[in-house]
């Protein structure tokens, strides 16, 4: 297993490496005009050519990257060019990762105890109304695009209890509805998976056995059945994490909140090769790590998985 | 477990409802304004910065030499008083004293002397530095060009000069009659050198790496989220400046929110959509909130390509031969239906935005004649081009004409940026609104949707559009800003390559009829009349259709627009200098009477201005 | 060896018919599409970019509400909604069902091999870790501006992601079960791997690719959505329910133009809740648990 783990560790090395590589010279190959930004017009030929110098795009490409890594390889993230020119990339990100980390923790704790808590009384029999309303929410929550239903949240919850519109940092109640907006849609998963597995194992022979020998059904549900079947969930959390990282680009569009939502489309659309390329750093290095934690929760918790060179391997 | 969630549910009803019996819950203060904006500014480096978000937000930070009044003129600001040399091309000014530079906390950093211009237009002729208005300044101030090539290395030897503490002198490279203006711009405004050796290559990346002298401070500046100007108390003229504070909130979907948050009294000011105007204006009570906007001087006008770079399928040969011919061109010139394409954008009076020249109404003034209503550009400026009989005579012209030499439908390739909702379909009605009045047979216009991405670059720039809409901004108040995006050293257009349209020295006939008028820089009247004649030929020769000037549209507010210094160029409309929070947001009965008043007392100071 | 009168597939064909909620669904998404097939061709159907114009004022007839003359009203150029809307949802469904097709064949395919073969299980996981940590923004605006907005175009962008999840899928649901006691004794038997793949992996497949499928429709319906709010979707020229939706979101705040907002919904709703219900229905009955 460690050997497993530190060959992945290598590995996922190597497509960091070549994922920024890429990325890189992906964003090179975007139009001269993005880097001179929305006065294009206005600028005449020797403006031009010396922005883009001075911008170190004229240098031969292994020499930008070469440069490229020396700067990363002392952990400087670089200066932005496009989206705050002159600020450093570090601070930018410092300011708005906060944000969405926060709304994201909140709205995940929260779809997490709801989710899991309605995945529960909707795979007992004997809560009909419950299981039906459950259901009519996992439905509408799926067929409602999310673009929709956060924006007639925010026109009619707010008018109805009087709550401000967008959110400011220094009034707590305009935090609420963004945090519930954001939890509606993994609530529905949660619980349409919670209820999954809780009916896989709720069939399982060991239950019929625990009931047959006089135990309570309360009894059975709380102490096998819901470790049983909550075993399972922790593999989508790695995705989850790197979810709140990145923030909903709607949700935060709609609230004025200054997060990382929407920060890599605009930076990519912008052609600010710097911030693209931390964001692309943070985000792949998250997602790479993420995997392999997903990988090796799996193996760990199945133990008929094997990871690696078999033993016995015909 | 059921009664835990009763019980929970009922204590989140009471506090629902506790909530909801409270009113405002957002209080504000006297005299503050709020708004909501949806076009973040990327730096307040105003000596590097040219968009107009930069633009109109800089403007309430720093003051320039000159400043514009409410009607136009050029008022004194942080120069007192200024005179030229015989041949125009020596600028003297005698800077204000007791003007003071004040930092993000409204502590005082310094005062205000001549020195800070050089420093200013140092800094932007360092070519290192990325200002992106450093052009403007290398065609009018003497060696600028050179310096910023790094020909000269002395900055001494350019033309400006600090002569004592409070004289400027500009030493320019010809005599340039509109350089008041050009004044205006950014490039030209003052920074402390002290202040940028302290800051570095931070100047300008928030509030705090900036210095004030301006009527307004920005006290609080969270990128993408709000920022807070507060009244600079030292400001020179801090009378003329009523509103103390100004609240500004980020948000991207500005235009569907911001109206339901003026209903709510969030905010006090707003611009109301295309998408919504029909219902605010059927409603009786919002119909008394909303107000027009003024337009702007952003010209409109669609383009004939001399040069297609096209591929094979659009038929680039059979446009050329197509394009070079004058009837062809005056056809569709009176066959399009402006006043139906700007329905798209402007449901209720379309025509305040149409423009029949390039350059537009109440740009410049030749005595008090309005530059448009010079002979020969009056007869444009008084009608409608669109005209369907005229067009169809031309359309029966040029099909004799081109029998035989060219295959019609003659296609014509119209690309528009994707991007841009109100393009999508103002190229979709006109498109079915030519064809149907010249018919299918005739013409075959192909719209075709491009990425936003290096669109310019690509497209415009590439010659790949046979008929396309562009449009320009003023630099300065001259008529010759608007020549420029026809200039044959500017990528933007191809009609230098017009067939049978030679004039001497190897350059066009409406080259020459630009540069005599250039060339004339004593008699501003009659510089002005020869500018109007070189843009009523390329108006009568159709190689282009003037369409619209941009603004517009309708705001609910409790500003005045009629108290913004009124600018011929240049984003200054977002400088809230001279503007008072009114009680009521106007009305549109309102705006029509101050419209009324506000002409009539433009007209008498120009009159006044003659003599 | 008696034949013991199991088949998979029978079992699951019956399991999926007993339940009547998915056949009605089924039935709704039959009609549905043979309906949308053929309404061009019914008589009175108005073209979808054809500007509509009053003939007495010249003027558009922009944002009619729904009527007699204009089914679903017509659009702020006073385009025929109800033309727009098919139109819109022929073109969506098209895409929907292309990229379902191609991400579930090449994701399985990749997923079966990724997850079987363990020589290959190295280069895959990293070639799988460098793709899906690209961000797609980057590739999209790329793509976007090498090649002109269109539907061929949308469908390549999806398509050049989207087999990514498909194939972790099956290859998490293939490293599961290949270790299993049953297939080490098949193998050590020397059963060739097709054989073991086909017999005792492939309908554990079955019934999560299906769902996958089936969900991929709505999902590419919604991505499509997401990139229109972004910029990178169809031109308004060519409609669909993406830009559809994204036109109306404007309208929120109007009463009177909600409607140009809450039919492409509805319709999106009723595709999405249709193919969640036929993907949910046939994954249950295509799992082997419950074929008793």
């Amino acid at each position: 297993m460690i050997r497993y783990i530190s060959s992945r560790l290598i590995q996922s090395v190597i497509t960091l490496f070549a994922v920024l590589t890429i990325v890189f010279m992906l964003m090179r190959l975007m139009p001269v005009e993005g880097y001179l930004g929305e006065s294009y017009d206005k600028l005449d030929e020797i403006q031009r050519e010396k922005i883009i110098e001075n911008l170190g795009l004229k240098d031969p490409i292994h020499v930008q990257l070469k440069k490229f890594y020396k700067r990363v390889a002392s952990g400087d993230l670089g200066v932005s060019i496009a989206y705050r020119p002159g600020v450093p990339v570090a601070e930018i990100l410092k300011s708005k990762i906060p944000y969405s980390l926060g709304f994201g923790i909140a709205s995940l704790s929260i779809s997490i105890i709801s989710g899991i808590t309605l995945g529960i009384f909707m795979a007992d029999s004997e809560g009909k109304i419950l299981k039906r309303v459950g259901n009519i929410y996992i439905i509408l929550i799926n067929s409602i695009p999310a673009a929709i239903y956060y924006i007639l949240i925010q026109f009619y919850i707010t008018d109805i209890f009087k709550l401000p519109m967008l959110f400011y940092i220094d009034r707590p109640i305009s935090w609420i509805l963004p945090v519930l907006s954001l939890s509606l849609g993994t609530t529905a998963t949660y619980a349409l998976w919670m209820k999954r597995y809780m009916v896989d194992e709720l069939n399982k022979d060991y239950v019929k056995l625990a009931m047959a020998k006089g135990l309570k059904r309360r009894e059975v549900m709380k102490k096998h059945v819901f470790l049983n079947a909550f075993v399972p969930m922790i593999q989508y959390l790695p995705s989850s994490i790197l979810f709140t990282i990145s923030g909903s680009i709607y949700i935060e569009s709609l609230y004025s909140i200054p997060g990382m939502g929407g920060l890599l489309v605009e930076a990519v659309q912008r052609q600010d090769n710097p911030l693209v390329e931390a964001i692309v750093l943070i985000y792949s290095s998250i997602g790479i790590i993420g995997m392999l934690a997903g990988d090796v929760l799996m193996a760990i918790l199945d133990p008929r998985i094997k990871l690696g060179k078999r033993e016995g391997r015909i | 477990m059921k009664k835990l969630l009763i019980f929970f549910i009922g204590v989140a009803v009471v506090l629902a409802g506790w909530n909801a019996s409270r009113h405002n819950w957002y209080d504000r203060e006297e005299n503050e304004l709020r708004m909501v904006y949806s076009g973040e500014v990327t730096t307040l480096n105003y000596l590097t910065a040219a968009t107009a978000n930069e633009i109109s937000l800089a403007v309430n930070f720093v003051d320039s030499l000159v400043e514009y009044d409410r009607f136009g003129g050029i008022k004194p600001c942080l120069a007192t008083e200024w005179n030229t040399s015989e041949d125009g091309t020596i600028w003297t000014f005698k800077i204000r004293k007791g003007v003071k530079w004040v930092t993000h906390e409204g502590k005082v950093y310094g005062k205000l002397v001549a020195q800070d211009f050089v420093d200013g237009l140092k800094y932007v002729l360092t070519s290192e530095n990325n200002s992106r208005t450093a052009n403007i300044v290398y065609s009018v101030i003497k060696n600028a060009k050179e310096y910023y090539n790094k020909e000269i290395t002395d900055f001494n030897e350019i033309g400006i000069k600090a002569l004592d503490e409070y004289t400027l002198q500009y030493t320019l490279n010809k005599p340039v009659p509109y350089f008041l203006s050009i004044l205006n711009y950014l490039c030209f405004f003052p920074v402390k050198g002290q202040f940028l050796e302290e800051v570095g290559d931070r100047f300008g990346t928030d509030n705090r790496y900036i210095l004030y002298n301006g009527p307004y401070v920005m006290i609080n500046y969270e990128p993408h989220h709000r920022r807070v100007l507060e009244k600079n108390e030292y400001y020179w003229d801090k009378d003329n400046v009523y509103i103390q504070r100004i609240t500004m909130t980020y948000n991207k979907e500005a235009n569907v929110l911001a109206p339901e948050m003026f209903l709510r009294g969030e905010i006090d000011h707003v611009g109301i959509g295309t998408d919504i105007i029909h219902e605010w204006m059927n409603n009786p009570v919002k119909r008394n909130l909303i107000r027009p906007n003024r337009t702007n001087f952003f010209s409109y006008f669609f383009l004939f390509n001399f040069n297609p770079q096209f591929s094979e399928e659009y038929e680039p040969v059979n446009w050329l031969v197509a394009v070079n011919n004058r009837n062809f061109r005056k056809s569709i010139f009176h066959a399009m239906d402006r006043k139906s394409a700007m329905l798209t954008e402007e449901p209720y009076e379309p025509e305040k935005r149409l423009l029949n020249t390039i350059t537009p109404r109440n740009f410049i003034s030749a005595g008090k004649i309005d530059y448009t209503q010079l002979e020969p550009l009056s007869k444009f400026t008084n009608r409608d081009s669109f005209d369907e009989k005229l067009a169809l005579t031309y359309k029966n012209k040029a099909i004799e004409e081109l029998k035989g030499k060219v295959s019609f439908p003659v296609k014509i390739l119209m690309p528009y940026n994707a991007a841009s909702r109100q393009w999508a379909n103002r190229v979709q009605v006109i498109e079915q609104q030519l064809e149907g009045v010249l018919g299918k047979d005739y013409i075959d216009i192909i719209i075709e949707p491009n990425p936003p991405t290096g669109f310019l670059e690509r497209v415009r720039d590439s010659g790949k559009y046979a008929l396309m809409e562009l449009n320009w901004g003023a630099d300065f108040a001259d008529p010759e800003t608007y020549t420029h995006p026809f200039r044959r050293d500017s990528t933007s257009s191809w009609i230098h390559m017009a067939r049978g349209y030679e004039g001497e020295n190897g350059y066009t006939i409406y080259e020459n009829l630009v540069q005599r008028a250039a060339d004339e820089v004593m008699d501003i009247n009659k510089r002005y009349q020869l500018f109007a004649e070189a843009e009523a030929f390329l108006i009568e020769e159709a190689f282009v259709i003037p369409y619209s000037v941009g603004g517009g549209g309708y705001a609910a507010s409790r500003i005045n627009p009629f108290e913004i210094s009124y600018s011929p160029f240049g984003a200054v409309s977002g400088r809230f200098k001279g503007l008072k929070l009114l009680k009521t947001p106007m009305s549109m009965d309102e705006y029509n009477l101050l419209y009324k008043q506000w002409e009539r007392e433009r007209s008498e100071r120009l009159k006044g201005a003659e003599k | 060896m008696m034949n013991s009168g199991y088949s998979y597939w029978n079992s699951t064909i019956r399991a999926f018919m007993k339940n009547k909620v998915s056949l009605f669904f089924m039935a709704l998404m039959a009609v549905f599409i043979v309906f949308i097939i053929i309404q061009p061709y019914l008589p009175n159907q108005k073209s979808p970019n054809v500007i509509y114009v009053d003939d007495t004022t010249g003027l558009q007839l922009i944002n009619m509400p729904p009527g007699r003359e204009f089914w679903f009203g017509t659009n702020s150029i006073g385009q025929d909604m109800w033309a727009r809307i098919w139109s819109g949802t022929r073109t969506s469904l098209f895409i929907g069902i292309i990229v379902a097709l191609w991400e579930n064949a090449i994701g399985l395919i990749i997923g079966v091999i990724w997850g079987y073969v363990r020589r290959l299980e190295n280069i895959i996981t990293s070639i799988y870790n460098v793709i899906n940590n690209l961000p797609r923004v980057i590739i999209l605006i790329l793509l976007a501006y090498t090649m002109k907005p269109g539907v061929l175009t949308m469908i390549f962008t999806m398509c050049i992601t989207g087999w990514l999840d498909t194939a972790r899928i099956v290859r998490n649901i293939v490293v599961i079960i290949r270790d299993r006691e049953y297939n080490i004794a098949s193998r050590i038997l020397g059963t060739p791997a097709y054989r073991i793949i086909y017999r005792n992996i492939l309908p554990y497949l079955v019934s999560v690719l299906v769902l996958k499928a089936t969900l991929s429709i709505p999902a590419a319906i919604g991505y499509e959505v997401f990139l229109t709010y972004i910029g990178l979707g169809l031109p308004l020229s060519i409609p669909s329910l993406g830009n559809l939706i994204n036109e109306g979101r404007g309208y929120i705040t109007v009463p009177s133009l909600r409607y140009q907002l809450m039919i492409p919904a509805m319709v999106l709703s009723i595709i999405t809740v249709s193919f969640y219900a036929i993907g949910n229905a046939f994954a249950d009955a295509s799992d082997p648990r419950n074929h008793f």
